[in-house]
């Protein structure tokens, strides 16, 4: 087969040389691979062991474990705490779990009453050892002694038990450091910034191995994804300018540490409500700063220089979204009125379309509705329907009248479908781009050696069109490992969310990761000519600091989500387990 | 909690539509990636806008055309005018559709190792063509505007493919401002794959083949033609009262009034069946060239129509090409090879393209390739003695389509019946009077330089 010859064959035939990089060429998708795997296989295939935070004990004497901090008694089936008794309403009460260890219990609007030690209760404060009964099925509370609770923590799977996220880390170093000698050779005059840059992202990776290891935690995949994703997204830096290798590496610094903060803010359910009214303020304050001060940039006007340094506004909000959108299921299932949270999305969806920012703004819509799928638990679907239906409309409107008014989007709409006949002018970017993916083949041109890095900049190949980018300097495999990455995140947030502590949690990473997805779906398809290009960034790979700070900022909600044992700093351990 | 944990099901259909496109992708990457790599302006492959590597040569190894570092064409004028077509002209005017569509075979690209592993400039496209035969085909049209094509209907090869007017590459005509007389007009396109035309008479032989299969005793009725019929309140009209015909008489007289019966008894339904069956309004494609469509559509059409459609006039439009194969159908008793222009490619010392021939489908029944075959002979023998060459058989029929007032399209189709030189030609000259007249010697010379060229290569 004379196409696997020509793997190893370089500009002068078979040589030593051309064998070294033909070796370096297929490691480094095999460690790519083995990254990826090695962490699909742990956040993927853990068993979902429930976390026991107290008992119910019926009148008959049976034990009914309470596994969440809010739970739904009913007698439906897809309650929580399944009471099969014809008095009780589907949907009866709810018992919520409070930070400091206590109970609460909230009368859903079930037909029978909700009674704690025999008086009525609307909403209110259960202690260990009450009576509560719901339309006379008594019931008591009953708590998870410190033997149950470090037996249980103990019989738990550990997190990245058999997949030690340690080697993990380590082969994606291995990863970064054949990515640095290929990048060496082909760059030799930039062999100081690359060294440096890539010894600085090591270490931070490690640094925060280490430190998750003295709280106790072990479950870094997410965290080795999203580096792993950095190391392409630096790789393609070094390529088109390695001078801002730095500026990319502040940023990851400061969304390190945005991550942590809110991750510890999450810990507690308290914290992590408050913090709402703040990101909504926020999320409208950075807007109305988005308005008042930001230039117009490619047609949209959503950039802001401040001192040298320019971000997008609109990334961060993204953060703050959520954090509005987010809530607890006593609320959702009492409080059923998501108008203010709507009339919020439309004031966010109203400014984008001001400022011509329509590929952010379909971000922003499937955030909605991510969350307010979530939260429309009870809820006629209808009416989420026709609310997502009518955003639809009106995005729509928008953007076909921005299509008439703005050359600018009406010329990134003109191409679509039709790159080939207009491949000098409006098919411009997605044809070069189809060009240099197929040129690049199943293993890349090698690290600096491709195209692309001419159009970086002004031609967003190292932003917008960064698939390609990838694909012809790193390989298409590699390309595809990068979304597979990214699909694989999404799956561990679904599976997770059945044994999540809260629907906070669990509306927080749903949208987090619904949003990122968006983010690579409309980035890839537009690359690629499936959609029409809208200046979306590929998730911790595309060049752009706002954008990466976002991404470790959403990123938070997916490690909050991670209830595996000792897995996320994100997530309390209960102060008997800690007291083991 | 359960029945929220349930709704995160929206994340998961966010991630199957990423893993689709992915996979939609991935396919359309193996199925398009030569195509994206070799498109004009690709950076990998073209340099100031000329392919990087390679040459194009004749059936005989002729040079054409080498873009190793700049583009240089065949040694002699004759050659270089004779396939400007094929080749493509220096400013871009005329595409160069053939080097587009195997750009990526010439330089050696995979899909696994991408440009990675490109070999430098010594790849090699070898076409069906004879320049030779070229050459003598364009004299033969002396400037008259049309097209010539000669094929072999057992294998496919296109041994001669030519658009006139044409000019040499190192001498450009400049027809925006040089262009008083019109001699320029359409140089540009290449007129064998991209023009269709009027067929007039030789579209009888697409009626004669549904007569013939609707009815087989039409061989053995007799004609009367009194120089005009009415039809419909309208008259079609031959140049003169042929009289008293037999089937094969009425073909080698080209009797208008004896196909216009014949059309009007075959009726629409088989007329349009047939065109379809011979596929005159689909297109070729090959090689990187997709033929114009042809045009036969009798929905709006009343009997005088309807008998103007069956002697080549009304809407009917034949691409050369297409017609061509037809009378490669005609000769192998029903159905030809598809026409191909690329034999094989090399790159780096190694074959990257060889051509996989392949059959058209049935176009008519061999009974009926048979019959038309006699009937087509004989016109040859009785009428175009300007076509014929000692030794070979050669069939044929004329046309002359009325396209204006004073305007005819002169047409001339058909195919040596011959085991050795198996070609099946058409020749058509625009405002070129009477079909036989006008192309049949064009026909002959160029039939003749084909023989030659076979011969040559025994």
């Amino acid at each position: 087969m004379d196409i696997f010859l020509d793997f190893f064959r370089g500009p002068e035939g078979i040589t030593l040389l051309s064998v070294y990089h033909a070796v370096l060429r297929l490691s480094l998708p095999i460690l790519a691979f083995l990254v990826v795997l090695r962490s699909a296989r742990s956040l993927l295939g853990f068993r979902r062991e429930p976390e026991v935070w107290a008992w119910l004990r019926l009148a008959t004497g049976e034990l009914q474990p309470v596994t969440h901090w809010e739970n739904l008694l009913g007698r439906k089936k897809s309650a929580d705490v399944v009471l099969d008794f014809a008095t009780v309403s589907k949907n009866h009460a709810v018992l919520t779990r409070l930070d400091d260890g206590g109970w609460t219990i909230t009368d859903i609007g079930a037909k029978g009453r909700v009674e704690v030690n025999g008086k009525p209760m609307l909403s209110g404060r259960v202690d260990y050892g009450d009576t509560i009964s719901l339309a006379g099925l008594e019931m008591v509370l009953e708590p998870v002694s410190r033997e149950e609770a470090q037996m249980q923590a103990l019989s738990r799977t550990k997190a990245g038990k058999g997949h030690s996220p340690g080697l993990t880390l380590l082969l994606l170093t291995v990863f970064q450091l054949l990515a640095v000698l290929e990048l060496v050779f082909n760059r030799p005059e930039d062999r100081v910034t690359v060294i440096s840059a890539y010894g600085i992202l090591i270490g931070v990776q490690w640094a925060m191995f280490v430190g998750q290891k003295l709280l106790k935690r072990s479950g870094f995949e997410v965290e080795t994804i999203a580096f792993f994703l950095t190391t392409i997204g630096l790789g393609v830096i070094a390529s088109a300018y390695a001078s801002e290798m730095y500026k990319q590496l502040i940023a990851m610094g400061l969304g390190i540490g945005i991550f942590l903060v809110l991750g510890f803010c999450l810990r507690d359910l308290e914290t992590a409500k408050k913090l709402r009214f703040l990101a909504a303020g926020a999320g409208v304050l950075l807007f109305l700063v988005n308005l008042v001060l930001a230039r117009s940039v490619y047609g949209s006007r959503n950039w802001i220089y401040l001192g040298g340094f320019s971000f997008q506004p609109s990334e961060f909000v993204k953060i703050c979204f959520i954090l509005t959108g987010a809530s607890t299921m006593d609320r959702i299932v009492t409080r059923r009125n998501m108008l203010a949270f709507v009339i919020y999305t439309a004031f966010i969806g109203a400014c984008l379309v001001v400022i011509n920012d329509f590929g952010a703004a379909a971000i922003f819509f499937v955030g909605f509705l991510a969350i307010a799928l979530l939260r429309s638990s009870s809820y006629p679907s209808a009416v989420l329907v026709l609310v997502g239906v009518g955003m639809l409309a009106v995005l729509v409107l928008a953007a076909v009248l921005a299509i008439r008014h703005f050359p600018h989007v009406a010329s990134r709409f003109a191409g679509y479908g039709h790159i080939w006949e207009d491949s000098f002018d409006k098919g411009y970017q997605q044809t070069r781009s189809l060009m240099c993916i197929a040129a690049g083949g199943l293993f890349g041109l090698g690290l600096g050696n491709g195209w692309m890095q001419y159009m970086a900049g002004e031609g967003a190949s190292d932003t917008d069109l960064v698939f390609a980018f990838v694909s012809e300097e790193w390989g298409l495999l590699m390309a595809v490992m990068m979304i597979f990455a990214l699909a694989m995140l999404g799956l561990f947030v679904v599976r997770s969310a059945k044994v999540a502590r809260s629907s906070f949690y669990t509306i927080g990473a749903s949208a987090a990761m619904s949003i990122l997805i968006m983010q690579a779906i409309l980035n890839f398809f537009g690359t690629v000519d499936f959609l029409p290009l809208t200046g979306v960034t590929f998730p911790f790979v595309s060049n752009g600091g706002s954008s990466i700070m976002a991404c470790w900022g959403l990123l938070a909600f997916i490690k909050a989500c991670d209830t595996r044992q000792n897995a996320s700093f994100a997530v309390k351990l209960s102060e008997k387990e800690a007291a083991k | 909690m359960k029945s929220i944990a349930k709704r995160t099901w929206f994340a998961l259909i966010l991630a199957c539509i990423l893993l689709f496109g992915v996979l939609t992708f991935a396919i359309r990457y193996f199925l398009y990636a030569e195509r994206w790599v070799s498109f004009t302006g690709s950076p990998h492959v073209y340099t100031n806008g000329k392919l990087d590597t390679g040459e194009i040569v004749d059936r005989g190894g002729e040079v054409l055309y080498t873009s190793a570092k700049d583009r240089t064409y065949a040694e002699s004028a004759a050659l270089r005018k004779a396939t400007l077509h094929l080749i493509g002209d220096r400013a871009g005017n005329i595409p160069p559709r053939i080097l587009r569509a195997y750009a990526s075979k010439l330089f050696g690209y995979d899909k696994l190792n991408g440009t990675a592993a490109m070999e430098t400039s010594d790849g090699e496209l070898r076409l069906t063509v004879s320049a030779q035969v070229q050459a003598v085909a364009m004299q033969a049209m002396a400037g008259q505007k049309g097209a010539v094509g000669v094929y072999n209907y057992k294998t496919g090869e296109l041994l001669c493919a030519v658009s006139s007017p044409s000019f040499d590459q190192l001498d450009p005509p400049d027809p925006e401002n040089d262009n008083a007389d019109g001699r320029w007009d359409g140089v540009y396109i290449y007129r064998f794959f991209h023009s269709s035309y009027t067929p007039g008479s030789i579209f009888k032989l697409t009626t004669l083949a549904a007569a013939l299969e609707q009815d087989p005793g039409l061989a053995e009725k007799r004609f009367h033609c009194e120089g005009s019929v009415l039809i419909n309140g309208e008259r079609i009209t031959c140049p003169k009262a042929h009289g008293e015909l037999s089937l094969a008489e009425a073909l080698s007289s080209s009797c208008n009034c004896s196909f216009a019966q014949i059309a009007l008894q075959t009726g629409a339904e088989a007329l349009t069946e047939k065109a379809e069956a011979i596929g005159i309004d689909r297109n070729l494609k090959f090689d990187g060239i997709t033929t114009v469509r042809g045009h036969f559509d009798l929905s709006d059409a009343d009997d005088n129509a309807l008998a103007w459609a069956g002697i080549g006039q009304y809407t009917d439009l034949i691409n050369p090409c297409q017609y061509m194969v037809y009378m490669g159908a005609i000769a192998s008793g029903g159905s030809a090879a598809m026409p191909y222009l690329v034999e094989s490619a090399h790159s780096g010392g190694k074959e990257t393209y060889r051509v996989s021939r392949s059959q058209t489908e049935p176009m008519l029944s061999p009974e009926a390739a048979e019959l038309l075959r006699g009937y087509m002979r004989r016109n040859v023998e009785q009428v175009y003695g300007a076509v014929q060459i000692p030794g070979l058989e050669i069939c044929a029929k004329s046309g002359t389509a009325e396209v204006g007032a004073d305007a005819n399209t002169a047409t001339f189709a058909g195919f040596i019946d011959s085991e050795d030189y198996p070609l099946a030609f058409i020749v058509v000259v625009e405002q070129g009077g009477s079909g036989s007249r006008t192309c049949a010697p064009i026909a002959r010379d160029v039939l003749q330089a084909c023989v030659n060229v076979l011969d040559g290569e025994r």
